[in-house]
């Protein structure tokens, strides 16, 4: 997978029709490679959300071009047919809560993603593993979200996103709920999977506390993205 | 792949028992009144097979002797016994009435007065305790839901009688237990009044000028005497030979001696289809309501349970999972609690179903259409569940 | 908290459906269609029985009287009343003679009368006898002078003919006297007619007994033949018992008896049958017994309800069986025999049976087979069975 995680140009989305029509999204274009993380920032209003659905493929833009890997996924259309399965198995989400599955325990909430596409159950589940160990969580593995703290459950959130090895992630908010402190351990274990799992991430935040660990930011305002760079300050790992 | 909706239920296992049970409750309710009218038609049913007879013969023009009165004098049967075809007839009577049970503290107890020739059709075929009648008189087997036991007295009328047997299963059409006695007194109980009224109804013989004429010794004794005798039978049962249709049996009577004569079939489309036509609509209707009521109650609980787990399925739908998933979660989840609910339901009725007055007979047929209705019910009431799980957009996830 | 929540939690939920679905299990094979039909059996055992005939019968005089008049009249007086002990020849009541005393008196006048007819009619006699002797001697005399040529012949047979007169004279005379006389005994015997019916209009009791009902009283009018006074006589009391005509077979003059009455059912009396009707009761099916007692009991009331149980002697011992194991299917009688655990309906004949439920088996099964007694439900050859102490009660 080399290149590029992601790669947007001049992506549009309009919402409505006619008088009425809104231009969210005017001209959007970001690229992100494997293994960078990425801040995607904007005040409220902006197109961020809009953005993030449609890189996340729940809507659909009004024009543009995504590719995703080297596989061009949409260009003034989808190129693909199974969205779902793209979702599932190509883009890993990580939420402002962690939006654990509460019925299921720790392992499984990550290893529904392997089973889902297809995967035996013991793959999935040592994948699983796997990744909780990575993310410093393996002894939770039992465990169910109920019993998690709010820290725990956002690095199993993470290792859910993971489950697929998906190209890319989706960050939306990921810290908002949390301290500095553990913020910073969020935006810091983020980068590592990056890396370690060479995997693009897009985090969409408004977080001052985190802003500065970045070193590429893109600004968006008014639907249009501003490529700048961030101060890239090291959190260390 | 593992199991969702068992995850989910083994998850929130209190509330879901805990439903199943509440509408295992409602489901026994509903297969109770099914088993209640089982239990009517079962009744109906009984009454003419233990009653043993091919045929009865009954007043002209009526639809007795269950559905309607009906007299007939008791040597039509040796007319009968005659008539081709026909193996063995005998009298019955039949009377409805209240006798006391229970000694001290006696309480009413309503039951059907049969008058049978021992050996003869509308015997007891089986008893459950006791011995048959060998005394011609003043002799008594009793069902066991009379509450009477062996060894105790009766009193009808005028006269009592020991309990010699017991039976089970012997009601009439409406459900009251019966108590076979010897024909002669059944007659006599039948058509002899009180002392009171027998007492009554001698002066008023004897005031009638007409009836008691000076100078014709006798004449009013006479005339007392055949007001008190009975000589009138409500029935005839008559078993046909072996190979002869009931029907050719029966023909001959009717055209022959002027009497009303039904086949079993006949019998029992008066009795199922006429006598208890009304009631069974009501138990219809009311099956039918509770029917409504479980679906509407299943889809209510599986709808509810379902927008409690919104968020969930939209993160399931953002991460990929089919609608086909979510959907066979749902279904599976409305399954599983009609399956509780259909097994509380089933136990639950069979334990109280004892306790009712009247006989409820749950036949296995019907639990296993209960349990497909149920199946059905789930399925569409879950319907509502999954639409509205379907509708979820994935991208809710997202942004709050 | 490596097993915990999901496996306790399974383990719980699968405990729960491990015992629900036990417990429907058993609901399924325990109640409704599926479930064993409770019987219990017996093993058929060899005895004999001693049958017994029932029947039903009222207390009855085997002598009674109903004393009435022989002519319509009008009752005068009654003399007796009801539960009075009464003599043979006592006076019970009396007609009205009405005109009876009348018509004797007459009758005497007429008796008087016809003395006096007698008397003259001898007088007569007496009369026309004299004439005759005299005519007779005076005859003889002109006879004799008639010989002697003193008179003419024709004066001799006019004396002649005068004694033939007056010989018819006294014939006519005694002739008269008879007819006044057998006019004395004709109204005698028509004065001894009316006191007979002078007597009849009394009502005597012709034997002892007991005044069982006044039917008139004085004043009323009753025609010939209308009682009344009933009489019965206490000795002579039985009861007249009506046995079902399918149930007397054995029943026979001098059969001893056990008679219950209605008024103390506690203490059973002694009694036999002291006749059997030859007519029995076409309408009821009964034959008719009369029953007497050993020893009359003291309170006895006619009309009184009683209860006969007659004792048969005992049959030929044989195997017997309870009534209630009998079945009938079709024309057939049998039973259902137990046989290795399978139920088997064989057909019996059957002989005779006791009161208390017992019948011989004539044919169809040998004692010690293992025959169902009661059963729960109608059987057949197919039925899941168990066999229980009592379907009912204790030990159910």
């Amino acid at each position: 997978m080399d290149g590029f995680g992601i790669r947007i140009e001049n992506m549009r989305k309009r919402y409505g029709e006619g008088d009425t029509a809104v231009d969210a999204l005017k001209e959007v274009n970001m690229t992100v490679a494997p293994g960078e993380v990425v801040g995607l920032i904007g005040p409220s209003g902006s197109g961020k959300t809009t953005l993030l659905k449609c890189l996340g493929a729940v809507i659909e833009p009004t024009a543009g071009r995504m590719t995703l890997g080297d596989e061009v996924i949409y260009d003034d259309g989808w190129k693909i047919d199974d969205l779902k399965a793209l979702r599932r198995d190509r883009i890993g989400f990580v939420f402002q809560a962690p939006y654990l599955i509460p019925f299921l325990d720790v392992t499984d909430n990550i290893a529904l993603l392997p089973m889902l596409a297809g995967q035996p159950n013991a793959a999935s589940r040592s994948r699983a593993k796997e990744l909780l160990e990575a993310l410093d969580v393996g002894h939770r593995a039992r465990a169910q979200p109920s019993q998690l703290s709010g820290g725990e459950q956002q690095r199993v959130a993470i290792a859910r996103a993971l489950a697929n090895q998906p190209p890319v992630i989706l960050a939306d908010e990921p810290t908002a709920p949390l301290d500095s402190e553990r913020a910073l351990a969020v935006i810091r274990i983020l980068n590592r999977m990056a890396r370690q799992y060479n995997t693009a991430v897009i985090v969409v935040t408004h977080d001052e506390k985190i802003i500065p660990t970045f070193k590429r930011i893109y600004h968006i305002r008014d639907g249009v993205t501003h490529e700048e760079a961030g101060e890239g300050r090291e959190i260390g790992d | 792949m593992i199991s969702l909706a068992g995850r989910d239920i083994l998850h929130s296992w209190g509330k879901f028992v805990f439903t199943g049970v509440g509408l295992g409750l409602l489901i026994g309710a509903t297969l109770t009144m099914a088993g209640v009218y089982r239990g009517m038609v079962d009744d109906a049913k009984v009454l003419l097979s233990n009653s043993g007879a091919d045929i009865w013969v009954v007043q002209k023009d009526t639809l007795g002797p269950y559905a309607e009165p009906s007299s007939l004098r008791d040597d039509v049967y040796r007319a009968i016994r005659g008539m081709p075809g026909v193996a063995r007839a005998a009298n019955v009577t039949y009377l409805t009435m209240q006798v006391k049970q229970g000694g001290e503290n006696a309480s009413d107890v309503r039951v059907m007065v049969v008058g049978f020739e021992p050996g003869q059709p509308g015997e007891p075929g089986y008893l459950v305790a006791g011995r048959r009648i060998t005394r011609s008189h003043y002799e008594a087997v009793a069902d066991v839901r009379t509450g009477f036991e062996l060894g105790e007295r009766i009193r009808i009328r005028r006269q009592d009688y020991t309990v010699v047997g017991l039976t089970r299963r012997m009601v009439s059409s409406g459900g009251d237990p019966m108590v076979f006695i010897p024909l002669k007194d059944a007659q006599e109980a039948q058509f002899l009044k009180d002392n009171d009224a027998i007492v009554n109804e001698r002066a008023r013989t004897a005031a009638n000028p007409g009836l008691n004429r000076p100078g014709v010794p006798g004449l009013l004794e006479a005339i007392q005497a055949s007001q008190t005798t009975s000589r009138s039978v409500n029935a005839v049962l008559v078993q046909t030979q072996a190979g002869l249709s009931h029907e050719e049996v029966a023909e001959p009577i009717r055209r022959w001696k002027h009497l009303q004569a039904y086949t079993r079939a006949q019998m029992e489309e008066i009795l199922v289809a006429k006598l208890i036509a009304t009631s069974a609509k009501q138990i219809g209707m009311f099956l039918a309501i509770l029917a409504v009521v479980s679906a509407a109650i299943v889809a209510f609980i599986i709808y509810t349970m379902t927008l409690g787990k919104i968020r969930e399925i939209a993160v399931l739908k953002l991460i990929g999972t089919r609608s086909r998933t979510i959907a066979g979660m749902i279904l599976q989840q409305a399954l599983g609690l009609g399956f509780i609910g259909f097994v509380v339901g089933k136990i639950s009725a069979a334990l109280w179903a004892p306790f009712f007055p009247k006989y409820v007979l749950l036949e296995p047929g019907d639990a296993l259409r209960g349990f497909i209705a149920v199946m059905i019910i789930c399925t569409i009431a879950s319907t509502l569940a999954i639409r509205a799980a379907l509708k979820v957009d994935p991208a809710t996830a997202i942004g709050g | 908290m490596k097993f915990d929540a999901v496996w306790v939690r399974r383990a719980g939920f699968g405990l729960l459906g491990i015992v629900l679905l036990a417990v429907f299990g058993y609901v399924v094979v325990r109640t409704g269609p599926f479930a064993p039909v409770r019987v219990t059996a017996v093993t058929v055992a060899e005895g004999s029985v001693a049958p017994a005939l029932f029947g039903i019968g009222t207390v009855e005089a085997r002598r009674a009287y109903l004393i009435g008049p022989t002519a319509s009249g009008r009752v005068l007086r009654v003399a007796v009343d009801v539960g009075e002990a009464v003599k043979a020849g006592q006076l019970l009541a009396e007609m009205d003679p009405v005109d009876l005393d009348e018509r004797v008196s007459a009758l005497n006048a007429s008796m008087a009368r016809a003395s006096s007819a007698v008397s003259a009619a001898e007088a007569q006699r007496q009369d026309a006898q004299a004439r005759k002797q005299l005519a007779t001697i005076n005859a003889k005399r002109y006879v004799e002078l008639g010989e002697k040529k003193f008179v003419s012949a024709s004066v001799v047979e006019a004396k002649q003919q005068e004694q033939t007169s007056a010989d018819a004279a006294v014939s006519a005379a005694e002739a008269n006297l008879a007819g006044a006389r057998q006019d004395i005994a004709r109204l005698r015997a028509e004065r001894e007619g009316l006191r007979q019916q002078r007597q009849n209009i009394r009502l005597v009791a012709p034997a002892d007994g007991v005044v069982t009902a006044r039917d008139a009283e004085p004043g009323s009018t009753v025609v010939a033949g209308q009682a009344v006074v009933r009489l019965v006589d206490p000795a002579s009391l039985w009861i007249r018992v009506r046995f079902d005509q399918g149930r007397s077979a054995g029943l026979a003059v001098g059969l001893p008896a056990e008679i219950v009455l209605r008024a103390n059912p506690a203490k059973p009396l002694p009694g036999k049958i002291v006749r059997l009707e030859l007519l029995s009761d076409s309408v009821t099916e009964e034959r008719i017994a009369q029953v007497a007692f050993d020893s009359m009991p003291a309170g006895i009331t006619l009309g009184e309800l009683a209860e006969v149980t007659l004792q048969l002697p005992a049959t030929q011992p044989g195997p017997v069986l309870p009534n209630a194991s009998l079945r009938q299917r079709g024309e057939q009688a049998g039973v259902w025999v137990l046989r290795a655990g399978v139920l088997q309906f064989v057909p019996v004949r059957l002989g005779s049976a006791s009161l208390d439920g017992t019948v011989q088996v004539r044919e169809g099964l040998q004692a010690g087979d293992r025959v169902i007694v009661h059963s729960e439900k109608e059987l057949a050859a197919d039925s899941r069975i168990k066999v229980v102490e009592a379907i009912v009660g204790k030990g159910a």
